[in-house]
């Protein structure tokens, strides 16, 4: 098979739409893991909710992209909220695979909760149809411009508020040591709660994102998971950054990979690369070696 | 209704049997393997490839459901069991899916999403033709077979052997002062696990008739999981009790299908959903060590 270079290119930014898609999951799973220490696997059915406030609003709205994205924010921060209030919270001072096997039920509800209520048909979001673009070789779907530029803004945001905003820094406090956050005064319970809300921003926008780029239903948002805790790892779970450069280096990876391995195997190649990662630098590409706690 | 009760009893022992090995990988040396289903499917198409598409023996099958989990365990355990606990969480998923997306893809062997159908039942010749007596040989089979692997896990657990790997699982640490090598033993029991699964998937296969990659979801993995919880982590007749339970969850909400004829099949399958995940967060909350389990968290 002869491909051009410029082939490459446009399987390279194809890969870096797919990739800033996973970014905004694989972000969400590093933060919990970096506050509340465990993945969480309900990630992908909180992108689902996100998708289907998003859906919700841009049908109320006649058709408003903000509103859909207010809907796909409220949806997905009220998800988490009522997650770490009803299942997360009363786990506190128990052990990680307690709270892990807790997200899977979590998730197993919420699935089954959208399912009953929007029924399990596939949903689209109602747009006009749009000409890819196109600068000599290359191509590029509008779509996917809207989709990554909505996930840079996000991920921006996302590291303004850790890093610059009292809040952030609260957090970031609890991250690296919960117990000397509480002897400074930091009011951990109340800043968890705002990292689970945050959280669930991410994963309202990934699902508004996911939705206008695929679609809506109740599992399409799980199919998100695997692939965002692999990038979440190959970066070094719990560190914000190392996650979204993760998710964007294995989705050009992948994309790039497609020739050569086909199209089912392209998603095996980010667990294979996970794999030897993990061999290589067991605390990930770009995170720092931990004591146990 | 004797087919259909038969039918559950046939079921529940295949989780009967799968709750035993992942109980000995969980319950006794505190593994996390969320990749279960993995080890299960590849029994249940080594089987299915031996006896449908090679026309060879029903015990080939069986021989390499166990030999292929067993043997694939390996690289896994070299891999994952350096790592903590919930990158081990992480890596087994991956594994399992990537042993889904495997069969999806080699067509030439497996049929690819299509699966192979016409896997044929055991028994058929003593059950003289009829389905229900072949049917009952074939759960007295399952029986002997959970009733050895308890034999084999209960007698290893009890061994200095068994001493050892519930030193890893309780502390890890100590072992190492020790001079002992846990990542060894960890293998082994991801080895031995595996090939649990993988005798399950094997009677699965012969009894169901058919497989797809659609019967091997991570969902099935967590079944497991559910099972193990409510019958109590580290105990063997959890496991039994465990499998039966989570039986009586997932068919339970059939018989109420029934009493309620005009609700969907799809809203059935959201509600068993919806089941499975409240009894585990409810078991995780209020009784980790499950019904028969110890007071340990």
């Amino acid at each position: 098979m002869d491909l051009l270079w410029s082939d490459y290119l446009n399987l390279a930014l194809n890969g870096l739409a797919e990739g800033l898609l996973v970014a905004l999951p694989a972000l969400a799973v590093t933060l919990v893991f970096s506050v509340a220490r465990f993945p969480n696997a309900a990630v992908g059915d909180f992108v689902s909710l996100g998708g289907f406030g998003a859906l919700t609003a841009h049908r109320l709205s006649g058709g408003s992209l903000v509103a859909a994205a207010v809907g796909a924010v409220v949806a997905g921060a009220a998800g988490t909220w009522l997650g770490w209030r009803l299942a997360f919270a009363p786990l506190l001072k128990r052990n990680g695979l307690a709270l892990l096997l807790t997200s899977i039920g979590v998730g197993f509800v919420l699935r089954s909760a959208m399912g009953l209520g929007f029924g399990h048909e596939i949903k689209l979001f109602d747009l006009p149809l749009m000409r890819a673009w196109r600068w000599g070789p290359l191509v590029m779907n509008p779509m996917d411009i809207l989709v990554g530029a909505m996930s840079l803004i996000c991920v921006t945001l996302v590291f303004a508020l850790l890093r610059f905003t009292s809040v952030g820094r609260t957090m970031r406090a609890i991250a690296d040591d919960m117990d000397l956050a509480r002897v400074v005064g930091i009011d951990s319970r109340g800043a968890m709660a705002r990292m689970w809300v945050l959280s669930g921003v991410i994963c309202g926008i990934a699902g508004l994102a996911f939705g206008l780029k695929t679609q809506v239903s109740p599992e399409s948002g799980a199919d998100l998971l695997l692939p965002a805790f692999a990038a979440a790892v190959v970066g070094g779970l719990g560190n914000p950054l190392g996650a979204v450069l993760g998710a964007v280096s294995l989705g050009i990876l992948q994309e790039l990979s497609t020739p050569f391995v086909g199209f089912t195997y392209k998603i095996a190649l980010s667990y294979v690369v996970m794999l030897l990662v993990l061999l290589w630098r067991p605390q990930g590409l770009f995170g720092r070696v931990q004591g146990v706690r | 209704m004797e087919a259909y009760l038969l039918a559950i009893f046939i079921t529940a022992l295949v989780y009967v049997l799968l709750t035993l090995g992942l109980n000995f990988q969980y319950g006794f040396t505190g593994l996390i393997n969320f990749g279960y289903v993995g080890f299960f499917a590849l029994g249940a198409y080594a089987s299915a490839i031996c006896t449908a598409r090679m026309g060879w023996p029903a015990w080939t099958g069986f021989v390499l459901g166990m030999v292929v989990p067993f043997l694939l365990a390996w690289p896994l355990g070299r891999v994952a069991l350096r790592l903590r606990d919930d990158y081990l969480a992480i890596v087994t998923l991956g594994f399992s899916e990537i042993v889904r997306l495997v069969i999806i893809n080699e067509k030439d062997l497996t049929n690819g999403g299509q699966g192979i159908a016409g896997v044929p039942k055991l028994f058929a010749a003593e059950g003289g033709g009829s389905g229900m007596a072949a049917d009952l040989w074939l759960a007295l089979a399952l029986l002997v077979a959970c009733g050895l692997v308890a034999w084999v896990v209960r007698g290893i657990v009890k061994s200095p052997y068994g001493r050892l790997i519930q030193a890893i699982r309780d502390d890890e640490t100590a072992l190492l002062a020790l001079g002992k090598n846990p990542a060894r033993f960890k293998t082994q029991v991801l080895m031995l696990g595996g090939g649990i699964a993988g005798l399950a998937g094997s009677f699965y296969a012969h009894y169901v008739g058919y497989v797809t990659p659609d019967q091997f979801l991570p969902i099935i993995t967590f079944q497991v999981w559910m099972a193990m919880i409510m019958g109590g982590v580290g105990r063997l007749r959890g496991a039994v009790v465990g499998a039966f339970l989570l039986l009586i969850v997932l068919e339970g909400s059939r018989a109420v299908r029934d009493l309620f004829p005009g609700i969907p099949e799809v809203a059935m399958s959201s509600v068993r959903l919806a089941v499975i995940g409240i009894a585990l967060i409810l078991f995780i909350r209020f009784r980790p060590q499950g019904l028969f389990g110890a007071n340990r968290d």
